[in-house]
Order: structure tokens, then C-alpha cells, then sequence
């Protein structure tokens, strides 16, 4: 019940780009059509996982004993790119077809800021590795979900009269705040 | 303290020689062999990426010729060299000839009077965009150089008579001032063309208005097609083009021509013997 509750939480509640505007960067540049945020959307769910899965251990394990946790951010970061790359590696060789689906994403979510920041919370919230592993499922399917919805909005405002004013950038902001005003409507959903 | 501070180095060293050996294996584990063609295609292009042939520079275009997907002949700053070493290399035959940039007009300031007073966005797009032409002739050079600064081998400089001048020593034949002009003046000419062009490019119906926008303008009086004793000019789309598998470089149609508008080329040289020179004869 305790880990539907985390899924929960991180999927709508506390949706990562929605709630707590993180990872905005790649939420704009990569909605400009479904197909590719669906693709972005997965690259990151597989990464999350993997990255909480080598971090936790490696800051429970080595950090903590040796007290030097305040390192974390260093380390966290220089294993989330070097397994990204291995990954990178693996795929290009054995999965050629997911390697050039993934294509240009998994470099570019290496350090990405809503990942790094699912590794903190994992720390910070006190999780243990399976609470870890089922929180990063969330919020990298909420990441998914925002992404998707927001391509929605985007192909639909393509062919829209926007004023000249609000082309571009600006109406994606507008849109991605009522989407937020929208997922404030679950915050009452788990007491 | 020190602890501390050892522990961390220590950690710090540890995790990067790991990380970086565990990159290196597996660099080598996964390492995918590439058709060992595109490095050879690769190093025997000249490398200065001008888009010319239509790849997102040398290295796209290297792989496409390496998987058979394009044609040995497409790179134009390489020529005839670059086309025989790729012929080499994949084993087919090279058959290229080496083109240069000709401007097909010769509306200098002094000939060929402005509008008027342009205030515009200083290049030549946008004058033709908003004013449809800065010159009275609406076919004619706008004189701002968008081709000199697309031009990645300096070959091209504009003058003070108002038209750019090609310095053929420079010149490659990338053709991306071909592909930048908008009024498509420049023509991509083999190097070693013999025989009569005209270097003009007024497309107007009406043969009257073209005196009064440019002295120097053809003014489609079909005095060439009639006089070629080989009868190889024709007028295409008003302007009239010469058949080269004919021509035998007689130089009828450059006497003839009441504007002056012929040229005879025997290999295109200098830019001085295209523009100016013939201003004489």
C-alpha cells in the first residue's frame, strides 16, 4: 500500500515538471511532436531507474560508512553520465534498432535535472531500495505523461490563430500553467 | 581533517579510474566495426564542408558515397581530383568536369539605374522580398553581396561598379552562390566552355522596357538567333541560349548584338575577360 502511495504521489501529486518545474528544458524542447516526447518520455523512465538503481547502493554503501556524503553530487553525477554511456555502448552494438530510436536522447538526459533530482530525493526521503526504485517509476512516468499532454496541446496550437505576441515560447508557458492548475486538482487525492 | 580529506581523494580516484576503465572496456567489447570505405572516402574529400553537394557536410556525404547512395562526381571544391580519388576508391569511373561561378549580368551602377533610395535590411534577399528589386531592371544584381558572403573559399568581392567579381584562381564551383542569388545570376559553367553566352538575365516580355531599366540589357531583338550561321541559338524564356554542342565560337552573335550583351568565351579565365572586356569589341 506504501508503495502505491509513492507511485502515486510522484506520478500526479507531485508531478516533476508540473509541480515542481524541473526538467523544463527538455519538457519544452522535446514536445514538438507525440511520437518524440513519447520516445524522450521513455528514455527517461529507463534512465531514472537505472540511475537510482547504481546511486542508492553506491551512497549507502560507500558514503555513508566513509562519511563523506557530501559528495554526493559529484558522484552522483559523474555515475549517472558514465553508466548512461555504457549503456549508450551496449545498445549501439546489441540493440541497434532502440540505439538509433533513443538516438540523441540518452546523451542528452545524462544530467538531467529532474533525474539527478529523483536520486536526491531517494536519499533525503528516506526511502528504502524498493521505495527508491518505485518513486523513480513515478516521477519518470510523470515526466512521460506531462511530456505527452503538453505535444497534444502543442500540434493543436500549431494550426490555432495565436496572437503574434504569445507565438512560440510564450503560449507553451501559458499552456504548461494550466496543465499545472490542472494537476493541483490531485493534490487532495491521497490524505 | 586529513582523513577526510584522503578519504575523498582516495574515493574520488577510485570511482574515475573505475568508471573510465569500465568506459574503455566496453568501448572495446562494443566496439561496431564501420565500412573501413568511409574513413578512405572521408580523407580523400578536401574537408571544408560547403554543403555544395547536398550532405550535411563531408563526413554525410562521405558515408553516403561509401554505401553506393550517391555519385563520386558530387563534390565541387575537390573537382575533378577528389572525383577520380573516390572513383578510385569505389571502383567506379569518374566522368566530372570542373564548373566555376559566372555572373550572368552586367548591370553596373552606371548602366543600370536604381529605383531609388533603398533603406531596407541591407542584403539582396530582403530587397527582393520588399522592393522586388533595387534596380529599375527587376532582373538584375542587387548589389549587397549575399553571394560574397555565402562564398566559403573568398573567390568572390564585390566591386565598386555594384556587381561582385569571381576571382577564378578561388573559385571551386560549390555553387552556393548559384544557390544563394536571388535572382539566380550566376551560372555554374565547365571551366574549359568554348563558345558565345549572354551575360544578361532580363526574363521582361515587353522588348522596349528593357532599354530604359539597363543599357546593357538584352533587349530580345533575335538579332543572334537569326545571324548564327549554325543556327544553335535559341530564345529560352527571353533570354536567348546557345546550343555549346554546336557553336564553333565564330563570334558572329557578339558583333551582332546591338547592346553588347555576348560574350566569347574560350575557358572561362578571369572575371575582367567576362565582365569588361568585351565592353571593347
Amino acid at each position: 500500500m506504501n508503495l502505491v502511495k509513492i507511485f502515486l504521489t510522484a506520478l500526479l501529486i507531485d508531478n516533476v515538471v508540473l509541480m515542481r518545474f524541473l526538467a523544463l528544458c527538455s519538457y519544452v524542447g522535446m514536445t514538438a511532436d507525440v511520437g518524440q516526447s513519447v520516445g524522450m518520455g521513455f528514455a527517461v523512465t529507463f534512465v531514472t531507474v537505472l540511475a537510482t538503481a547504481a546511486t542508492y547502493p553506491i551512497y549507502h554503501l560507500i558514503l555513508v560508512p566513509l562519511h563523506i556524503e557530501f559528495l554526493q553530487i559529484l558522484v552522483f553525477i559523474i555515475v549517472i553520465a558514465a553508466l548512461v554511456q555504457l549503456v549508450e555502448f551496449y545498445l549501439k552494438k546489441n540493440v541497434p534498432g532502440l540505439y538509433t530510436a533513443m538516438g540523441i536522447y540518452l546523451p542528452l538526459i545524462t544530467t538531467n535535472c529532474a533525474i539527478l533530482a529523483v536520486t536526491f530525493d531517494n536519499i533525503t526521503k528516506g526511502y528504502d531500495f524498493a521505495e527508491a526504485v518505485v518513486y523513480s517509476v513515478g516521477v519518470a512516468v510523470g515526466y512521460l505523461i506531462s511530456m505527452v499532454l503538453l505535444a497534444g496541446v502543442r500540434e493543436r496550437t500549431r494550426t490555432s490563430p495565436i496572437p503574434k505576441f504569445l507565438q512560440g515560447t510564450p503560449i507553451l508557458f501559458a499552456a504548461t500553467s494550466l496543465l499545472a492548475v490542472a494537476f493541483m486538482g490531485f493534490a487532495g487525492l491521497i490524505k | 581533517m586529513i582523513k577526510v580529506i584522503l578519504i575523498t581523494f582516495g574515493f574520488s580516484a577510485i570511482l574515475a579510474f573505475t568508471l573510465g576503465g569500465l568506459l574503455a572496456l566496453f568501448q572495446e567489447i562494443f566496439k561496431v566495426v564501420r565500412d573501413p570505405k568511409v574513413g578512405a572516402v572521408r580523407a580523400a574529400l578536401p574537408g571544408v564542408n560547403c554543403g555544395g553537394c547536398g550532405y550535411p557536410g563531408c563526413d554525410g556525404y562521405a558515408e553516403a558515397v561509401a554505401a553506393g547512395n550517391a555519385p563520386v562526381t558530387k563534390c565541387a571544391p575537390g573537382g575533378k581530383d577528389a572525383a577520380e580519388r573516390l572513383a578510385a576508391i569505389m571502383g567506379v569511373n569518374a566522368a566530372s568536369e570542373s564548373v566555376v561561378a559566372v555572373l550572368l549580368c552586367r548591370g553596373t551602377k552606371a548602366v543600370a539605374p536604381a529605383k531609388g533610395e533603398y533603406v531596407g535590411i541591407p542584403t539582396c534577399r530582403a530587397s527582393k522580398l520588399s522592393a522586388g528589386s533595387v534596380k529599375l531592371c527587376a532582373f538584375g544584381c542587387q548589389g549587397f553581396g549575399d553571394c560574397v558572403n555565402v562564398c566559403k573559399f573568398d573567390a568572390l568581392s564585390m566591386g565598386d561598379d555594384g556587381l561582385p567579381h569571381v576571382d577564378y584562381s578561388k573559385c571551386s564551383g560549390c555553387g552556393m552562390c548559384a544557390q544563394e542569388c536571388p535572382q539566380l545570376l550566376f551560372a555554374m559553367t565547365p571551366k574549359a566552355r568554348v563558345g558565345s553566352v549572354v551575360l544578361c538575365s532580363n526574363r521582361a516580355v515587353v522588348k522596349a522596357t528593357v532599354l530604359k531599366t539597363c543599357k546593357v540589357g538584352c533587349i530580345k531583338c533575335d538579332a543572334c538567333v537569326k545571324n548564327c550561321p549554325e543556327q544553335c541559338i535559341a530564345m529560352v524564356n527571353g533570354i536567348p541560349v546557345t546550343d555549346y554542342a554546336k557553336c564553333t565560337n565564330c563570334g558572329i552573335c557578339v558583333q551582332k548584338c546591338p547592346t553588347k550583351c555576348y560574350r566569347l568565351l574560350d575557358g572561362v579565365k578571369t572575371d575582367v575577360e567576362v565582365v569588361e572586356t568585351a565592353a571593347a569589341v
